[in-house]
């Protein structure tokens, strides 16, 4: 789709920051308009001159980016106050959005900016970790073939496996906050994707003891508006089900067996 | 291998924190939920000649205060509790994603305080009868005799109520406004705690059950509208009015109330001769 009409000059409101604790700012920028930009393009040509609206020198916009097709998840933004990738948001759409005004850009709230609109997602990384995101397989002894999985639990798998940890679905959840210990959508759906697999399963028992801590599967307040930010259509939704039906189990199961 | 596990020395709440999330939803749906189910139905029945005998086969209970005590007081106080924290650390974003389920969350909580703050009022004044909405606080199920009573208490179960919700427009917006409040939370609390269980895993099954909370939203809410318009729409007679008036005079006087099978008239006001004249007629007939 294209906007209708097309304008002379494209407006972006950015808002900034200098350093990790340092108050954030907007800033007016505005570009010519070209057909087919998109976020990234228009901050490159933000950065080849960095003037504000009102005529006063600013520096090039900081943001995260590495793959520019969508797979990555780094350049994700708030953009016209919707989280998404800044690669993919095509300005001729963002154009239709606003109208005559403005494009917003801003950096993700959930996560700590570390500048500009580049933000530091090492919280979702750290909880990968603690949630044994993995199949153990390390060992230099041969393994043997590897288990045979029905084209159903392969489907799931995969559509679960196209998370790409950008953090929309933390971005949009409403249970999910800068400082709160809550998990969140994108590594339920990763306890679910491993725990499907016949070998990641070995794990599982972990990852469900660590799911039922503060900040686990129990503090979803089902908004499901992860699933309908996610980029990638990954299923979080079942994922969260899921993962409240494996812990239902696995509770009952630990109640009745008690510790040794 | 990282150790995940929580340190021996975290808070009560920390080390059982599944368990009691969980134990929310369950009190959400037993006992509160279901009770609520039936209370409705109850009250469904002032749109008929039942209510008064239902009014009075609860009041007739066995153990009647250990049931409030252990299958009302104490969950509704652990499931709002812990509700109201759940409330204050959201980070509500309806402006930015205003998807259906966002709003129903957000929703599912709003509800949750009024229901709350309806609740309160709601047994501080029927059942624990604080007269803290005045004159017409509707708060007991029988009345003293008054003549044309018969000789006999009144029994005023919907009289009071009717007469309450009658007499003030702040009575009316808090029954309508708490009790469909409360309907809304419990419809939505059963289609939230399906997924919580992890009953309903795919979208269809979701939605299906979804259907199910609508229909029993609409059947909760529509027991509530009849009890409600029987009580806007009721006529009381001169003799419930007149009842009322005195057990709320004897009330301030002395504190008391009268129950199912009490004296029909307030200790130190029995007007034995006139009573007496009216039912029976002189000794001396010719």
């Amino acid at each position: 789709m294209i906007a209708p009409k097309k304008p002379e000059i494209i407006t972006f409101r950015i808002k900034r920051q200098d350093a990790r604790d340092a108050q954030p700012y907007w800033e007016v920028f505005e570009v010519p308009y070209k057909p087919n930009l998109n976020v990234i393009s228009c901050l490159q040509l933000i950065a080849e001159n960095p003037v504000t609206r009102e005529g006063r020198q600013s520096r090039p916009v900081v943001w995260d980016c590495s793959c520019l097709e969508e797979v990555c998840g780094a350049c994700t933004m708030v953009i016209n106050g919707r989280v998404r990738q800044s690669c993919s948001a095509l300005v001729d759409q963002l154009l239709e959005e606003v109208g005559e005004g403005e494009i917003t850009l801003e950096p993700m709230t959930k996560f700590p900016v570390v500048r500009d609109l580049w933000v530091d997602r090492q919280r979702m990384f750290d909880n990968l970790l603690r949630f044994k995101g993995w199949v153990p397989i390390d060992g230099t002894h041969d393994l043997g073939e590897g288990p045979k999985e029905s084209p159903e639990e392969q489907e799931l798998r995969y559509e679960l496996s196209r998370c790409m940890t950008c953090g929309c679905c933390l971005e949009a959840c409403p249970q999910f906050t800068l400082d709160n210990d809550f998990i969140g959508a994108n590594t339920f759906g990763q306890v679910v994707y491993f725990n499907a697999h016949k070998t990641g399963r070995v794990l599982m028992n972990e990852r469900l003891d660590a799911l039922m801590e503060p900040g686990g599967i129990a503090d979803c307040g089902n908004a499901q508006n992860c699933v309908k930010v996610c980029p990638k259509d990954v299923p979080l939704t079942i994922a969260i089900a899921k993962a409240g039906r494996q812990t239902t189990v696995h509770s009952i199961k630990r109640f009745f067996t008690g510790k040794r | 291998m990282t150790q995940s596990a929580v340190a021996p020395s975290s808070s009560f709440l920390d080390r059982h924190h599944f368990l009691l999330r969980r134990l929310h939803s369950l009190t959400g749906i037993m006992p509160i939920g279901v009770f609520v189910m039936f209370h409705l139905f109850t009250n469904m029945q002032m749109a008929f000649s039942t209510f008064q005998h239902e009014v009075d086969w609860i009041h007739s209970m066995p153990a009647l205060l250990f049931l409030e005590v252990f299958g009302l007081w104490l969950p509704i106080a652990f499931h709002a509790g812990l509700g109201l924290i759940y409330t204050f650390n959201a980070k509500y974003n309806t402006r930015h994603y205003r998807y259906g389920g966002n709003w129903r969350y957000t929703l599912q909580r709003v509800t949750g305080i009024l229901a709350l703050i309806f609740i309160l009022v709601h047994v501080a004044t029927l059942r624990w009868r604080w007269p803290i909405l005045g004159e017409h606080t509707p708060f007991f199920a029988w009345g003293w005799a008054v003549p044309g009573s018969g000789g006999e208490l009144v029994p005023l179960a919907t009289a009071t109520t009717a007469l309450a919700i009658q007499s003030s427009l702040l009575v009316i917006l808090l029954y309508v406004v708490g009790v469909f409040s409360a309907v809304f939370h419990l419809a939505n609390g059963l289609w939230t705690a399906a997924i919580t269980w992890g009953l309903t895993l795919t979208q269809q099954a979701q939605r299906r059950w979804g259907y199910v909370c609508i229909a029993i939203f609409l059947g909760l809410a529509s027991f509530s509208a009849m009890a409600l318009y029987a009580s806007v729409t009721y006529q009381a007679s001169e003799v419930e009015k007149a009842s009322l008036a005195k057990t709320l005079e004897v009330y301030r006087q002395t504190g008391v109330y009268p129950h199912k099978g009490d004296k029909p008239h307030p200790p130190g006001h029995e007007p034995e001769a006139v009573e007496t004249r009216l039912i029976m007629p002189p000794a001396t007939d010719p």
